[in-house]
């Protein structure tokens, strides 16, 4: 029973994780891209006068998109187009289920391990439902019966396939490194330290495979400069062209949970997760007790996701589009080979070392 | 003038340019943030108006003479030289021999205008100004922007 | 098991781009046949923006043209209303004073900048730069700042007049202008330093949209497109008017004739605009602002208020209007994005007969299919951008 609440529990705190930090995020785009672009960003909602900087902006937006109409076009066909928006946002979700908050802590008396899920094949879980996501992507832009969301699918089936692979093999560093697939492992292993000094982070010990993964992660989640699904200026807004209200808004809130989970992600596997430097959890629990260590975990575990999430959003801001082509020829012919080499040399590393 | 195009080894590599990149906009976003209020060059409009150049063309008005009458002779040198067609002026008899003609209507259609000032370079006898400072002419329906000779000498609103 | 070697029948897609299509700024069509994501033919269909500019001219004075002119580019209309006020000059046979022309080159230049600003900055926004967009955009309206203070108005200035300019310089603007440029030079060095060396950016643009020196003087191609392929042809140096045959500036050529280098070409040439703007208020002399001709020029506003023969002039001129001679005139300016020439025919009436006028925008998109040839979808985004076509210019 207690196991069962604990579970409910973290479940919850999973859940409410990214769908805040999504729609946190919503609003932060605006703002930030508007403090990078010296305005200001909507600040004018408000409740009984009350404006909050803004915050009130993704509530509003969320009613919203309630209220709109659901419009499904002549000639869609009308199951997939309904569909598909759900499958493109549920694996963002469902991808958080494996990466760790924290340690495994004694709380109340309860050994708790903070991770909603703990199977032993965690990380290719990851990269699994991750790739579910397109199918919501392509199957809307083909139900929509409208030629720019045919091209706008095209193009991301091809970009997601492409990528993929990058995403895959650089992974395979990372296990190579620290022995093992499951995430709550991986991040355990990042705690220990380098020459005595240096925590033995991912980003320590695959520098290479920490850009390539950034960037064939930021091609999975279609933003700029990997938008070409979307391609406003090109292809009007590509995929979700044909889609209003809440259909949208999941089209919607799906990119921006995918930019939560791939902060997840990477901040689990390259930036020490819920780890302070030189803090072990030994350290921690002898000086606070067990709830308070948690509680330091996962304030830790979200500022690494945040200053993620941040430097994806300034990326975003920053850099034009790639051209189809160019895209192709960036993850087959560089980051492939790159990333193709990058096993190799962490291979020989690791046997030189041994 | 010719100028050198092509890319170095070091900015083919992508990253470099996109660090300086980022460092850019990250400039720009720390520097706004650090003064929210003062940095942005957005103008929070109903709060903060802008400031608006003497010389701007704004909505016309009226001038009176001492009376309180329109300093208008209705001479249509205006109504003349409007490119827009936009000003339609009934001259009448004046009372008062030394004045002559007087507007008995003066309209001015601002669904029509294009605030160009011909008809303020036009008056011989300073009569129409267009330094009001009035920048937003709206209304709910076109008869709301036929703009008669009470409201151009600001009688009524 | 299918046949492998039977060719698969495919057919060419037909993609509508525009008129309300968010790369096709300024209403204008593309038909395009596309093939997968490469291009098989593109037709541009322009139009949506025709106002009779012409047949308007035909029937206003002289003087009521000037307006029309301010909302053909409507980025630079300093430069259309010179253009038409020097046409009309030239069939006059008059010269403007000399603080009149350095007043006129000094409003083209900032209206200059301004249409290059916007340029850049749309065409580095259809590349999902935004940024670069809104500083372009906030660059701009501190050029805009010097528009109102110099005419009254953010875009429809009506400022120039035949034979001479409507305001002079307000106080202060001198030392306004001198800080606004600065801004403005700091905010097109972030707007390079995000995009001109970007690998990204780079691989777009170059290589794209190419039209090559023969090809562009075929079309009749002028501006930066034609600068871009290497032809030293800018109206300000090939026909000096005004005064800029006194004024020290350089001409930016590029090689290719490529999106990349007409990029470039439009960044250099912001800063010999801004060169020539400090040059101008370096030597600006004082003295009239327009010809003190009673037939041509409205006397001083003080003077009709108080003598009797000035109101007479002003009488004569309002109400007769200009007549130039029987006779007809030709003359270019640079406008933003190449030559813009007005052809003025008088009947010896107070209207002019017939107002041509040759904006550059319409033989550059005449020229699009050209550059498009052999290109894909994401393409023709950065190659419309590059041509800057205004809709106001082209349509007329």
């Amino acid at each position: 029973m207690a196991e069962a609440l604990i579970l409910a529990v973290k479940i919850a705190i999973a859940t409410m994780f990214v769908l805040n930090l999504a729609g946190l995020l919503t609003w932060a785009e605006r703002r930030q891209s508007a403090f990078i672009q010296d305005r200001l960003g909507p600040n004018r909602a408000s409740v009984f006068g009350i404006r909050l900087i803004g915050l009130l902006h993704p509530v509003a937006d969320g009613i919203k998109m309630i209220m709109k109409e659901d419009f499904i076009p002549a000639g869609a066909d009308r199951v997939v187009h309904t569909i598909a928006p759900f499958i493109a946002l549920f694996p963002a979700f469902v991808a958080y289920a494996v990466i760790p908050f924290g340690d495994r802590l004694p709380i109340f008396g309860y050994d708790v391990n903070l991770v909603v899920s703990d199977i032993n094949i965690g990380l290719l879980f990851v990269v699994a439902v991750m790739s579910i996501a397109i199918f919501g992507i392509f199957l809307g832009g083909w139900a929509s019966n409208n030629k720019w969301s045919l091209l706008g699918a095209l193009r991301s089936a091809a970009q997601m396939i492409s990528y993929e692979v990058t995403l895959g093999l650089t992974i395979i560093g990372i296990l190579m490194v620290y022995e093992s697939v499951r995430l709550d492992e991986i991040v355990r292993a990042q705690g220990d330290l380098l020459f005595g000094f240096i925590p033995k982070w991912g980003i320590v010990t695959q520098p290479i495979g920490f850009l390539l993964f950034f960037a064939a992660a930021m091609a999975e989640s279609k933003r700029t400069p990997f938008d070409l699904p979307e391609g406003e200026s090109e292809i009007v807004a590509g995929y979700f062209l044909e889609y209003s209200g809440m259909k949208f808004g999941m089209f919607f809130m799906g990119e921006f949970a995918e930019i939560v989970v791939i902060a997840g992600i990477i901040a689990s596997l390259f930036l020490g997760g819920w780890q302070i430097p030189w803090v072990t959890t030994e350290m921690l629990l002898k000086a606070f007790p067990g709830w308070l260590v948690a509680l330091i975990q996962i304030g830790v575990f979200s500022a690494k996701v945040v200053a993620l999430c941040w430097l994806q959003l300034t990326i975003r801001w920053t850099l034009p589009r790639f051209r189809y082509d160019q895209l192709m020829r960036l993850g087959w012919k560089m980051l492939l080979p790159i990333s193709l080499a990058n096993i190799f040399v962490t291979g020989l590393v690791i046997l030189l070392l041994q | 003038m010719s100028m050198k195009t092509s890319l170095t080894f070091w900015e083919r590599l992508y990253f470099p340019e996109i660090f300086r990149g980022i460092a850019i906009t990250s400039r720009h976003f720390f520097k706004n943030l650090s003064n929210p209020l003062k940095n942005p060059v957005t103008i929070r409009y109903p709060e903060q108006k802008r400031f608006i150049h003497p010389r701007w063309r704004g909505r016309h008005r009226l001038m009176e003479r001492n009376d309180g009458s329109p300093r208008c002779v209705a001479c249509m040198c205006c109504a003349t030289v409007c490119p827009a067609r936009c000003i339609s002026i009934m001259p009448g008899e004046h009372s008062d021999p030394a004045i002559m003609k007087y507007p008995v209507s003066f309209e001015i259609d601002l669904t029509r205008c294009i605030f160009c000032g011909y008809c303020v370079e036009a008056c011989p006898v300073d009569a129409i100004r267009m330094d009001s400072g009035i920048v937003s002419v709206v209304g709910y329906d076109r008869d709301q922007l036929q703009f008669n000779k009470d409201r151009l000498l600001a009688k009524t609103p | 098991m299918a046949d492998l070697t039977k060719e698969l029948h495919t057919e060419c897609m037909t993609l509508q781009m525009g008129p309300s299509h968010p790369a096709m700024h300024g209403t204008v069509k593309m038909i395009v046949d596309i093939d997968g994501e490469e291009i098989h033919s593109v037709k541009p269909e322009v139009g949506y923006l025709h106002r009779g500019f012409e047949k308007m001219c035909e029937n206003s004075t002289y003087h009521q043209v000037i307006p029309f002119t301010d909302r053909l580019n409507y980025v630079s209309p300093f430069i259309n209303n010179v253009g038409y006020a020097m046409a009309v000059e030239k069939l006059l046979g008059i010269e403007v004073p000399e603080r009149c022309k350095y007043l006129r080159v000094l409003a083209c230049e900032i209206s200059r900048i301004s249409d290059h600003l916007t340029c850049l900055g749309a065409s580095g926004m259809e590349l999902a730069a935004f940024s670069v967009l809104l500083y372009s955009i906030e660059a701009r309206e501190w050029m805009w700042e010097l528009v109102e203070a110099l005419s009254g108005a953010r875009l429809t200035t009506t400022w120039a007049r035949i034979g001479g300019v409507a305001y002079d310089m307000p106080d202060g603007f001198e030392r306004k202008a001198r800080e606004e440029l600065e801004k403005v030079k700091r905010l097109v060095e972030d707007m390079r330093g995000l995009l001109e060396k970007n690998r990204i950016f780079y691989d777009r643009m170059r290589g794209t949209g190419v039209l090559e020196a023969n090809d562009c003087l075929a079309y009749g191609v002028t501006g930066p497109c034609l600068r871009a392929a290497g032809v030293y042809y800018d109206v300000r140096k090939a026909k000096p008017y005004l005064v800029y045959d006194r004024l020290d500036f350089e001409v930016p050529l590029g090689k290719s004739g490529d999106n990349y280098d007409k990029f470039v070409v439009r960044v250099l040439e912001i800063y010999q605009s801004i060169r020539i703007i400090e040059q101008a208020l370096e030597q600006i002399p004082a003295g009239p602002i327009a010809v003190d001709d009673p037939k041509i020029t409205l006397p001083p506003k003080q003077e009709v208020y108080t003598s009797i023969g000035a109101l007479v002039h002003h009488f004569n001129i309002i109400v007769k209007g200009i007549r130039p001679p029987k006779g007809e005139a030709y003359f270019a300016v640079e406008g933003g994005n190449g030559e813009l020439g007005f052809y003025v025919v008088s009947d010896g009436s107070d209207k002019p007969w017939k107002c041509r006028c040759r904006g550059p925008c319409f033989p550059i998109v005449q020229a699009v299919p050209k550059m498009l040839e052999g290109a894909m979808v994401a393409d023709v985004v950065p190659t419309f951008g590059m041509v800057n076509m205004i809709g106001g210019e082209m349509d007329r």
